[in-house]
């Protein structure tokens, strides 16, 4: 900064042929102001006139050499003369405004000339002020004063917004959120990184877009309703097509631009959803996971639980059924004998005849409680389930047509033979055949169906789950309805409970659909009980055509003395 | 025609008793009992009886240990024998009596016709 032209402050005269002024200014400090004259005395009046202010002053004694120190030092203010030699200062403020570097200047236009067209020509070549000569020291002054302070402004407010903008920019910037900036035809304006990154585009590519290149469609009616309506807008849900071919799920927000000083536009908030969803979807699959191993839980307790009561009533039932057989042995002989002997009246007769079927049932009742505590195997020999149901329809028949009850079977040839133990469905048969008799007590239908189908998933009870068949199997599907009453609602869930019974003190033991259901879960299959839409019950079996393991439990001695029994009439038959 | 004998062999002398009536009555057969599985042999070589009922679960002696011993005796092996037990079911035997291994059960309660059904076959009545 050590220019030998520049001019000092210190009261001294001005150098009059100084030829060029300093270094550019800054903004925030001193104004730089050149004065520009081709009369000596007239510049000197000038430099008098602002010295000793907060300037800087540069001269120049004409057009070119004005236009040379403008180019070179940049002031922030030029005070200019019209009239001179070698170009005036028309042409000066006109090279000026045209060369970019200097374009900004401010032009002060000073002449003799008092002539309206020549202030607005001036004007309209862009100076911002006009001062015509003579003018007295004060005013020039306080004009350049005045043009200095716009300038600084100016440059504040610019500085300001450019700060204003980096601010702005490192917050779209930082966002999470893509933000795209649309103007009214919905092109972009602007978009931060999170916009590139999300659509997988470059900016020049994004900031290239017109309204129908937005995807998808979601988007486009979007930006168009915001547009339309003037209204703040949000979806949910979205799903935006990326380069690769794949789809990314957005929330989108989009608002009008709503400053009435700027051109309408929008602004577009797109939040990528595909971290919450795979969060929402993992909690999703883990809460199902919980709530399946929960199920799964529960029905391993509730079968603990029934093993386990099984279980031990099976062996208080042995128990007790040995316990009782002596006695009965004793009473039945005891009335075998007196019959025998003493029948001396009619009243004896029905007492004695009252007591054997009492020993009857009360033996009835013990084999039942022997039979229950023994289901624990099968003797499995491939065998047609119709012969097991037909063997089991002919123990009842006699009994059925007494009490007036028709029987209705439609049982299909086409059923497979599979491993079934005869004696035990049979059995598990007769229970339910008893059951049906025992509930319609006279007069009604017993309709036993059979057949080979495939099984529709509302046929699907709990049980049949629990035993492993779908929607969609081949089963042999098994149906006994009756005519009767139908089943208490409340005691839907109690029926396989062993020791349950709805039947008359001494007609039931209350182990028939127990005893039942395990002979058929012995046998893979399902029992469900339920009432028909037309009323009265029907008891629904299914059996895989083919046997599946089901596993036997351990086998007791009795068990084993039992097989050998079985064997042994089997071999003497 | 001399009466066919029967020995009784169980622990409840209640079921001893009925079955020596049912037995009497039909006045074919001279009966004895003993309610002690110890002291079958003995009765057996006293009675000689022509058929042995046995009960299978007793006390001191099991019915089967019995039979093995009677076998075993030479001068009791020609003797009948059929087991009286309350583990085999009137189910599983069907009716009247059932042959396991080679052996004639007769599940309690028994009736009296099943066990004279019974007595008729081993005797060959």
């Amino acid at each position: 900064m050590s220019d030998p032209s520049r001019p000092t402050d210190s009261g001294t005269a001005p150098p009059i042929t100084a030829a060029a002024g300093a270094g550019a200014s800054d903004a925030a400090r001193t104004a730089c102001v050149l004065l520009v004259d081709d009369i000596p005395s007239n510049l000197r009046v000038l430099y008098e006139s602002l010295n000793g202010r907060d300037y800087r002053l540069l001269v120049a004694n004409g057009g070119a050499q004005a236009l040379e120190i403008a180019q070179r030092s940049h002031p922030d203010l030029i005070l200019l003369d019209i009239m001179m030699p070698d170009m005036d200062g028309f042409e000066v403020c006109r090279q000026l405004k045209a060369d970019n570097d200097t374009a900004d200047i401010a032009v002060i236009f000073l002449s003799a000339l008092d002539d309206a067209a020549d202030k607005i020509h001036g004007l309209e070549l862009g100076a911002v002020d006009y001062v015509t000569k003579p003018f007295h020291p004060e005013e020039v002054a306080a004009r350049v004063e005045a043009h200095c302070k716009i300038l600084r402004l100016e440059r504040e407010l610019a500085q300001r917004n450019r700060q204003l903008e980096l601010v702005r920019d490192r917050i779209l910037s930082s966002m999470v959120e893509a933000v795209l900036g649309l103007d009214a035809e919905g092109r972009a304006s602007f978009v931060n990184p999170a916009a590139e990154r999300l659509f997988g585009l470059g900016n020049e590519c994004l900031l290239t877009r017109e309204l129908s290149d937005w995807e998808p469609a979601a988007l486009r009616q979007s930006i168009l309703r915001v547009l339309a309506e003037q209204r703040e807008l949000s979806l949910d849900e979205l799903a935006l097509p990326r380069p690769d071919g794949s789809t990314v799920p957005v929330e989108l927000r989009a608002a009008p631009i709503a400053d009435a000083a700027y051109p309408a536009g929008v602004v577009v908030v797109l939040r990528d959803l595909s971290e919450r969803r795979r969060v929402e979807a993992k909690l999703h699959r883990t809460s199902d996971e919980l709530s399946r191993s929960h199920r799964e839980l529960q029905a391993a307790q509730m079968q603990l639980v029934q093993a386990a009561k099984l279980e031990s009533v099976g062996r208080l039932a042995a128990g007790v059924a040995h316990e009782v057989k002596n006695p009965l042995a004793i009473a039945q002989l005891g009335l075998d004998y007196l019959e025998q002997v003493s029948c001396a009246d009619a009243v004896s007769c029905q007492v004695l005849a009252d007591m054997q079927q009492a020993l009857s049932r009360a033996d009835t009742v013990v084999r039942g409680l022997l039979d229950f505590s023994r289901e624990r195997a099968l003797h499995l020999k491939r065998g047609d389930i119709n012969d097991a149901i037909h063997n089991s329809l002919r123990l009842v028949r006699h009994e059925l047509t007494q009490r007036n009850i028709a029987v209705r079977t439609t049982l299909a040839e086409a059923i497979p033979e599979r491993p079934v133990d005869a004696d035990k469905l049979r059995q598990a048969f007769l229970n339910l055949f008893m059951n049906a008799m025992h509930a319609m007590e006279h007069d009604g239908t017993l309709a036993i169906h059979s057949s080979l189908c495939t099984l529709a998933s509302d046929e699907l009870g709990p049980h049949a789950r629990d035993a492993g068949f779908l929607p969609g199997d081949r089963v042999i599907r098994i149906a006994i309805e009756d005519t009767g009453p139908g089943i208490d609602p409340d005691d839907l869930g109690l029926l396989f409970d062993p020791y349950f019974t709805t039947k008359r003190q001494g007609e039931g033991t209350g182990l028939g659909l127990s005893v039942t259901r395990n002979i058929v879960t012995l046998h893979g299959g399902s029992i469900e009980l339920f009432n028909r839409p037309a009323g009265g019950a029907c008891a629904l079996l299914l059996f895989h055509p083919e046997a599946v393991d089901v596993g036997t439990a351990p086998r007791s001695r009795e068990a084993l003395l039992r097989d050998r029994t079985e064997r042994q009439r089997n071999t003497d038959r | 025609m001399s009466k066919k004998k029967i020995l009784l062999v169980d622990d409840e002398p209640a079921l001893t008793r009925m079955l020596r009536l049912n037995l009497e009555q039909t006045g074919r057969f001279e009966v004895r009992e003993e309610n002690h599985g110890n002291n079958a042999l003995r009765a057996a070589r006293e009675f000689r009886p022509d058929l042995i009922f046995l009960d299978v679960m007793m006390p001191d002696v099991g019915g089967d240990e019995i039979a093995e011993q009677l076998k075993q005796d030479p001068a009791l092996s020609g003797i009948k024998y059929a087991f009286l037990t309350a583990i085999v079911t009137k189910r599983e035997t069907g009716t009247g009596a059932a042959e396991i291994s080679g052996e004639t059960f007769l599940a309690k309660p028994v009736k009296r016709e099943e066990l004279l059904a019974v007595v008729d076959e081993l005797l060959g009545a």
